[in-house]
């Protein structure tokens, strides 16, 4: 009797250790919502520290400094005239997903549904929409994008939590886990302001972690790659950190501005 | 039955990790994709983006001048323990057990500028304020799901960041998280002083998992004179306040307002954008560093059509210097093209 529960018990940490949330009272899994392991929804706002002189503003043209471009891609780089972009109506070509998280931003993070998390950006007035996949989550994010066909800044993401080891649940501690989002299906945009270009073909992987500190702060850390078969010589990886803040007071729209 | 389950339950509990969640050990490559000029070949003098200083902070800082460190007494000098978020060095982490097989202590691996850092697990209370203070400090670490959190005191007065003087003192203390995904393992720092910070400076890194464990290796600080004319002259080089020719840098090459380059905490935020539109146009071009990770003009395997512009470093390269030296390998004398 005993083993037996040891055995049911103990598959259904296992399980949970693999990301896949116990069942739901009426049978199906239960939503990505109901089964986070940390609260990722409220303000955020991105800590410059860090590449300061490419992300808070314009670099010159040709700055293409720490970014793996292939040659190809320094040669577009160089060939970068925002006054083009402007006449061609792309100026959110540096606030597609890859180019947007960089920015100087706040993010706005809701749950639409019970499985999808709307990541909004003041810088730009940008959507992201992960849509979580597998248990908890509703269709293939891929699918959704393969169904509609059309490209965009901020493309197709899909998420799923990955629980910390023992189901995310330490010794009597609290669940733990982080977010893996896939973004493909973007149009061809900018990782930096000054044109360093990403292609169409390029996918962008994030992994969020949540830390808490002990005087209440608490941060965001988006580590990500940027897989660029065309631009980039190996993938980019960068990254970045959000703290989180107590309401919306310093939200402060702008619209995409292909300069500054 | 009811003592089944409880043996049950108590199978299941030692069933559940409780030791290290994720194994850290191995080798990692510093991923130099974010403040690339900083990490590789060091930063510039006046530079103090993305800082949070003082006003103590930012006037300790444009007394450096990069002849300091040059001075025999200095070159050897430890560095922060958390300076490998600016250093373009690898890492070794491996952990020690104790005598019942737990993991008692995570230790990264130092470098010629840098101690060996441990981080006790075995939950050792935090010394007085009042001991020693070390080169690597005083570590204690817990699990926080796959997150390695540590907490750092006990520190030396240092100099952080690379190459341009922004100190950090001996009160400073760092909250640290490492987590692994997949093969990258991102590093983040949260520092804090009293003294030379006005908020906690964050900062993130990449590094990636080296299956060829090719990186670390503690080597050993050899000084020289490096400056003849410093030798045994007791000179201490700095700048005087108000004197340094390098503090406004940054303004002269990239056209930055002074201050934004000078470390004010309201700098690090978007909100501080629309003090630059009205100020800021970008350089004409680019002058330096430009040719990003393309073989330098002139090398092999360099791309033609290029109008790159490194601002002259690819001249620093062996194979340029041999090229436009004298034939055999030594380089061309200053100002030879």
């Amino acid at each position: 009797m005993a083993l037996m529960l040891v055995a049911a018990l103990g598959l259904n940490v296992l399980a949970q250790g693999r990301g896949a949330p116990p069942a739901g009272r009426a049978g199906g899994p239960p939503s990505a919502r109901a089964t986070a392991p940390f609260d990722p929804t409220g303000y955020w706002v991105a800590i410059i520290s860090e590449d300061w002189r490419w992300r808070m503003v314009t670099p010159a043209k040709g700055d293409v400094v720490s970014i793996p471009l292939s040659a190809e891609g320094l040669r577009v780089a160089e060939a970068w005239d925002p006054a083009k972009d402007e006449a061609a109506g792309e100026q959110c070509r540096a606030y597609g997903a890859p180019g947007l998280m960089r920015g100087p931003i706040r993010l706005h993070i809701t749950w639409q549904d019970d499985n999808t998390l709307k990541i909004e950006s003041d810088y730009g007035q940008q959507t992201r929409l992960l849509r979580f996949t597998g248990a908890g989550g509703a269709g293939g994010a891929a699918e959704v994008g393969r169904a509609s066909g059309a490209k965009t800044w901020q493309g197709v993401t899909s998420a799923q939590w990955v629980m910390a080891a023992g189901g995310g649940r330490g010794r009597g501690g609290a669940r733990r886990g982080s977010i893996k989002s896939v973004t493909t299906q973007m149009r061809p945009g900018y990782l930096r302001k000054n044109g360093v270009p990403y292609s169409d073909r390029a996918v962008f992987t994030e992994y969020w972690d949540l830390h808490s500190e002990t005087n209440g702060d608490q941060y965001l850390v988006d580590t990500n790659v940027v897989d660029d078969p065309v631009y980039l010589q190996t993938p980019w990886i960068t990254s970045l950190h959000f703290k989180k803040e107590m309401d919306g007071s310093k939200w402060d729209p702008s619209t995409c501005d292909a300069r500054f | 039955m009811k003592r089944a389950v409880l043996f049950a339950l108590g199978l299941l509990a030692a069933s559940v990790p409780a030791r290290a969640q994720i194994e850290l050990s191995g080798s990692y490559v510093p991923i130099l994709y974010e403040d690339y000029i900083e990490r590789g070949p060091g930063s510039d003098l006046g530079d103090f983006t993305g800082m949070p200083l003082t006003d103590e902070g930012r006037a300790k800082a444009l007394l450096y001048t990069s002849n300091l460190p040059s001075t025999i007494e200095r070159q050897c000098l430890a560095q922060a323990p958390w300076v490998l978020q600016y250093r373009p060095l690898g890492l070794r982490i491996w952990s020690e057990v104790d005598k019942d097989d737990r993991v008692s202590a995570w230790k990264i691996e130092g470098d010629y500028l840098r101690d060996t850092l441990t981080i006790w697990m075995d939950g050792r209370p935090e010394p007085s304020p009042n001991a020693l203070s070390t080169a690597a400090g005083f570590s204690t670490g817990k699990w926080e799901g796959d997150t390695l959190t540590v907490h750092t005191t006990h520190v030396k007065t240092t100099w952080i960041r690379r190459g341009n003087g922004i100190p950090a003192s001996d009160q400073t203390t760092y909250w640290v998280h490492l987590t692994r995904h997949d093969d990258l393992l991102t590093v983040v720092t949260i520092q804090e002083d009293p003294f030379y910070l006005s908020e906690p400076h964050v900062v993130s890194r990449v590094f990636k998992f080296d299956a060829r464990a090719n990186q670390g290796g503690r080597s050993i600080c050899n000084t020289a004179n490096e400056i003849p004319r410093l030798e045994d002259s007791g000179i201490v080089p700095h700048y005087l306040p108000g004197q340094n020719p390098e503090a406004d840098f940054m303004t002269r090459t990239y056209n930055l307002p002074k201050e934004a380059a000078l470390g004010y905490a309201e700098s690090l935020y978007p909100e501080y954008r629309h003090k630059l539109k009205s100020v800021y146009t970008p350089p004409a071009s680019c002058g330096r560093y430009c040719c990003g990770w393309i073989e330098r003009q002139g090398l092999p395997g360099a791309a033609p059509g290029l109008s790159c512009n490194d601002g002259g470093l690819g001249e620093l390269n062996p194979v340029v210097r041999s090229k436009q030296g004298d034939g055999e390998g030594k380089p061309a004398a200053p100002g030879k093209k």
